[in-house]
């Protein structure tokens, strides 16, 4: 008993660490204008490929930017791909895997092989080919994202719907006259909200991964604006002049991932402890 | 497949305007012309009728852009795809059965913890950075290893494995957390199955019920997922095989998505995904082999 209350609160400590942590980097990226201490289109604000120092946190980059700045604005760009991609996932996947869950039947069949299909393919295969065929965009980057990330929310919404559906409540409320829509929404939807908040914050740590690596290959936000995956881009290309330019925004993309797991992570693990302790 | 052909198509963004026309005396006729000559303006049923068709006899249909067959790039480039997978999924094994080893002699303790950590971490980095990491390390600042370019194995075996080991390494850091997470979890549970407690009864070693009771047991769980790794290392060997400079099919993939080359693309994908999909059939088979069980069961 006292080493579950242990586990669980720090459980709870990790959550509110991570959450904080990723508020602030967050706060950073929204507010760049006031934390970034230099425009980042500014040229030579110092020379050309300066290490950090403490006048520029992350160096400067092949044009004397201010990398740290830059950075501060990139990461505001992936991280608002990523939370829409990931809005968009929960949306549709949502709808998705409750369709199946409640028509049942030959419906069900055909989404769940479509789901099956979709994340048979690999990923970013997947984004080459809708990207190239759509043109790259912010808006294109946050649906492809979205929509691959939606199968794997559509499984979870099911199995979870499917769950709540076989309880004795739902039973209870249909028995008792109530409609089935009506119970879905009022009842079954805050039950898994919690769930579908964790499978939130996973899809929002891969759509993080796959703006970079989209950006990284050249198919992501077009410049002037760049994400932290342009920038690694334009980083990699100029690594034998200064690493710092490539490894800082690298280090942020990574550190932003570890987060959000972290926070599905937590979330899932106390969801778990609230469940086996009532 | 279809799917492909038609997310290609359908989409708006035309290879012949893309193609030319940012050059000088492209008039819209001329530019018709072009697509007429590329069946790029017949209905949409005809052209995907005829993709169809070609790629059951073995032809891809030709480029847009070089008119070599697509076919033919491809077979140029696949051999450096198949090497680096290779080796990819062999260097993970090999680290994932040595580090399981590792944390399941000791569950729980200081090796097993740090391990487990390492594997999260593993599975939150994309391996473009994971490849950035190594180049800053290996080539800028010990600067032993080469970052970019290819040798075949005909010319020079020894030069051709010295640029291998950078694109290897960054595909099997990011593939062996995968395993060795699916790994550790099915050894550890076997260790609470009952016939583990029977060996012990028996009086047999740690050690030994280890290796030759748990191991045989823990595998074909693990080749199923194994089977998924080599699929997913194929979709990751495009990024890989673009920063290092590396001509396999997923670097040409790349290419002819910038230029929209889509014969091309559509080439690269339908190889990758039957790849995929012969793979895990082929892992799914060889479970069989292992474990008559399975077999048995139809």
């Amino acid at each position: 008993m006292t080493t579950s209350t242990k586990k669980k609160g720090n459980v709870r400590v990790l959550t509110r660490i991570s959450s904080i942590a990723l508020f602030f980097i967050l706060f950073a990226f929204i507010f760049a204008k006031f934390v970034s201490p230099y425009d980042p289109t500014e040229l030579a604000v110092a020379p050309p490929f300066s290490s950090p120092s403490w006048a520029h946190f992350f160096g400067t980059d092949e044009l004397g930017r201010d990398s740290f700045s830059r950075s501060l604005y990139g990461g505001r760009i992936t991280v608002l791909i990523s939370i829409l991609a990931a809005t968009v996932a929960l949306f549709l996947g949502t709808i998705w895997g409750f369709a199946a869950g409640i028509f049942k039947g030959w419906l069900d069949e055909v989404l769940m092989r479509t789901a099956d299909a979709m994340m048979a393919i690999p990923a970013l295969l997947f984004a080459l080919v809708c990207i190239s065929g759509l043109g790259a965009s912010f808006v294109s980057l946050t649906l492809v994202a979205g929509i691959l990330l939606s199968p794997s929310t559509a499984r979870m919404a099911r199995s979870a719907l499917l769950v709540e559906i076989s309880t004795d409540y739902f039973t209870a409320g249909i028995a008792s006259g109530l409609s089935r829509w009506k119970l879905i929404w009022n009842e079954v939807m805050p039950n898994v909200a919690s769930q579908l908040l964790v499978q939130f914050s996973i899809n929002a740590a891969s759509a993080v991964m796959l703006e970079a690596a989209l950006s990284f290959i050249g198919l992501g936000v077009q410049p002037p604006s760049a994400s932290l995956g342009t920038l690694i881009l334009q980083g990699y290309a100029k690594i034998y002049n200064s690493y710092w330019y490539v490894l800082f925004p690298s280090l942020l993309v990574v550190l932003i991932i570890l987060l959000f797991n972290a926070i599905a992570e937590n979330m899932r693990i106390s969801m778990e402890s609230d469940k086996s302790s009532s | 497949m279809i799917l492909v052909f038609l997310a290609l198509r359908v989409l708006p963004g035309d290879p012949v305007l893309a193609k030319y026309g940012a050059s000088a005396g492209a008039t819209p006729e001329n530019l018709d012309a072009l697509r007429e000559e590329a069946g790029l303006n017949r209905p949409l049923i005809v052209q995907l009728f005829s993709w169809l068709g070609g790629i059951a006899v073995g032809n891809f249909g030709n480029s847009y852009f070089s008119q070599l067959p697509v076919s033919q790039l491809i077979w140029e480039r696949l051999p450096v795809t198949i090497e680096l997978t290779f080796l990819i999924v062999l260097l993970s094994c090999f680290i994932a059965l040595f580090s399981t080893f590792l944390s399941v002699r000791k569950p729980g303790k200081k090796i097993d913890r740090f391990l487990e950590n390492l594997t999260s971490l593993g599975l939150a980095i994309p391996n473009f950075i994971v490849g950035i990491i190594l180049v800053i390390t290996f080539s800028l600042i010990w600067g032993i290893l080469p970052s970019r370019g290819y040798v075949p194995i005909s010319e020079n075996l020894f030069e051709n494995l010295k640029l291998m080991i950078l694109p290897t390494f960054t595909g099997a850091i990011v593939a062996t957390p995968y395993l060795n997470k699916y790994l550790r979890t099915s050894m550890l549970e076997l260790q609470a199955a009952p016939f583990v407690r029977t060996a012990e009864g028996k009086g047999l070693s740690h050690s030994n019920i280890l290796y030759r009771h748990i191991f045989p047991n823990a595998l074909v769980p693990t080749l199923t997922m194994l089977g998924l790794i080599v699929g997913y290392t194929l979709g990751g060997v495009l990024v890989i095989e673009y920063m290092f400079g590396l001509p396999g099919i997923g670097s040409l993939a790349i290419e002819s998505a910038a230029t929209r080359d889509y014969a091309i693309l559509q080439g690269v994908s339908i190889l990758i995904m039957t790849l995929f999909l012969l793979t895990t059939l082929l892992f799914d088979l060889a479970c069989g082999l292992v474990d008559p069980r399975i077999k048995s069961n139809k």
